[in-house]
């Protein structure tokens, strides 16, 4: 005699395959570097457009934690989250796609697949440009802290060489911190350097400049609207997140000044 | 107005064309479209460009870089229907070349020349590394405040 499947116990597969789902979105937008108001949004959004309703929700800075519910029923699950970074064109395609969802509707498998795929197949600017663009900004930022002129093309080279190593570190999953340090010393070093080189009475300042791609912008200024937000526990970890890095930035622009014979 | 002299039109320009160009290049590495690249840049120009005009007036750094901030915010906030998601980030990407990066660097390590093992003159190094650490979170409060306060009235959820 067959036994017939529990309804409750199907529901809770269907719960928890939505609940996964959700979480998923919200990952992918933290990872992207939104604030906490924009990941729970998009969590809710997802689960909505499955069929559930949020319940309750946790967003830490290494992990997410959602309950989704229908009628009667709740499930409860977690995922981890990655290295905190910046891709907005990632973060608009996500957040685009949780309200075109939320609207439409659809189903936990077919979201899956296409969170994977918007996260795979949406474009990055190659590495030979993302470098360039980078040096840059630290020779415009040197230009705005007031370096002269000699000294503009040693910081953007500086500062392209130093994305360029990042990225590569990044890649090979090196803790950030010390990629912070390693960074901070090269490229302040090249910098420095290549200004005194060039003549330019201004490398101690160039020296920094050309560290300032390491300058963790984005989420020093959620870390504000995360805790104007309500959301102080996760403000604060990336607020001493942001501490850290630079902490370990400065440490190799001190060690770059050492090498250069700059040190007061 | 003795404000618009010659030489502060000629900073204001100079500093709006560097914010825009230091813009850019965090946008490219931010992944930004090209759409919203123009748009970065085109706020880092304006909020480079009121920060100096009002410390050309004798407004402090802080107070300079909170209203560049909400002037780019409010900009972001008031064309947002026509822009979709994610402007809040752009109008953020505009106000990164005021982040003060290199006054947390100065301040580190004037703390690290306190601490060496026979400092010339550590008061002085004390005070300058704590006016520079003050410098660098009233600051960045200033900058975030400025961008938050416009999203918030116009209750913005970023989607």
């Amino acid at each position: 005699m067959a036994v017939a499947a529990d309804p409750v116990v199907l529901r809770h597969r269907d719960l928890e395959k939505i609940a996964n789902v959700a979480l998923k979105v919200g990952r992918v937008l933290m990872e992207c570097g939104a604030r906490v108001s924009v990941v729970r949004e998009g969590m809710r959004l997802a689960a909505k457009g499955l069929g559930a309703n949020v319940v309750g929700e946790r967003v830490g800075y290494a992990s997410l934690t959602l309950t989704v519910g229908a009628g009667e029923e709740t499930i409860t699950r977690m995922i981890d989250v990655g290295p905190h970074g910046v891709n907005y064109r990632l973060d608009v395609a996500v957040r685009r796609y949780a309200t075109q969802l939320a609207r439409d509707g659809g189903a936990p498998q077919e979201v899956n697949e296409t969170i994977d795929s918007l996260t795979r197949e949406t474009p990055r600017y190659p590495l030979w440009m993302v470098a360039p663009a980078t040096g840059l900004a630290c020779a415009a930022f040197g230009r705005l802290l007031g370096v002269d002129g000699p000294a503009f093309l040693p910081i953007l080279v500086a500062g392209g060489v130093g994305q360029w190593i990042r990225a590569k570190l990044h890649a090979r999953r090196t803790n950030p911190c010390l990629i912070a340090a390693v960074i901070a010393f090269i490229a302040g070093a090249i910098g420095g350097f290549g200004a005194r080189a060039a003549g330019s009475g201004s490398a101690e300042t160039a020296l920094i400049a050309s560290t300032l791609l390491l300058v963790p912008g984005v989420p020093a200024t959620n870390a504000q609207t995360d805790i104007m937000e309500g959301f102080p526990t996760v403000g604060s970890a990336r607020a001493v997140s942001v501490a850290m890095i630079m902490v370990f930035a400065t440490i190799g622009i001190w060690g770059a000044e050492a090498v250069l014979g700059m040190l007061p | 107005m003795t404000l618009l002299t010659a030489q502060v039109m000629l900073d204001v320009l100079h500093q709006g064309a560097f914010g825009a160009l230091a813009a850019w290049g965090f946008g490219v590495l931010f992944n930004f479209d090209g759409r919203s690249l123009i748009w970065c840049s085109a706020l880092g120009a304006l909020a480079l460009g009121i920060r100096t005009f009002a410390l050309a007036g004798g407004w402090s750094l802080e107070a300079a870089s909170f209203a560049a901030a909400l002037a780019a915010g409010a900009v972001v906030a008031l064309t947002s229907p026509q822009r979709g998601e994610g402007v809040d980030v752009v109008a953020l990407a505009g106000c990164i070349p005021m982040v003060p990066g290199a006054f947390f660097g100065k301040a580190i390590l004037g703390l690290f020349a306190v601490t060496a093992p026979a400092p010339a003159h550590p008061q002085e190094m004390a005070i300058f590394a704590i006016v520079a650490m003050t410098r660098v979170i009233l600051t960045l409060g200033a900058i975030g405040a400025g961008l938050a306060i416009p999203t918030q009235m116009t209750r913005h959820r970023g989607f």
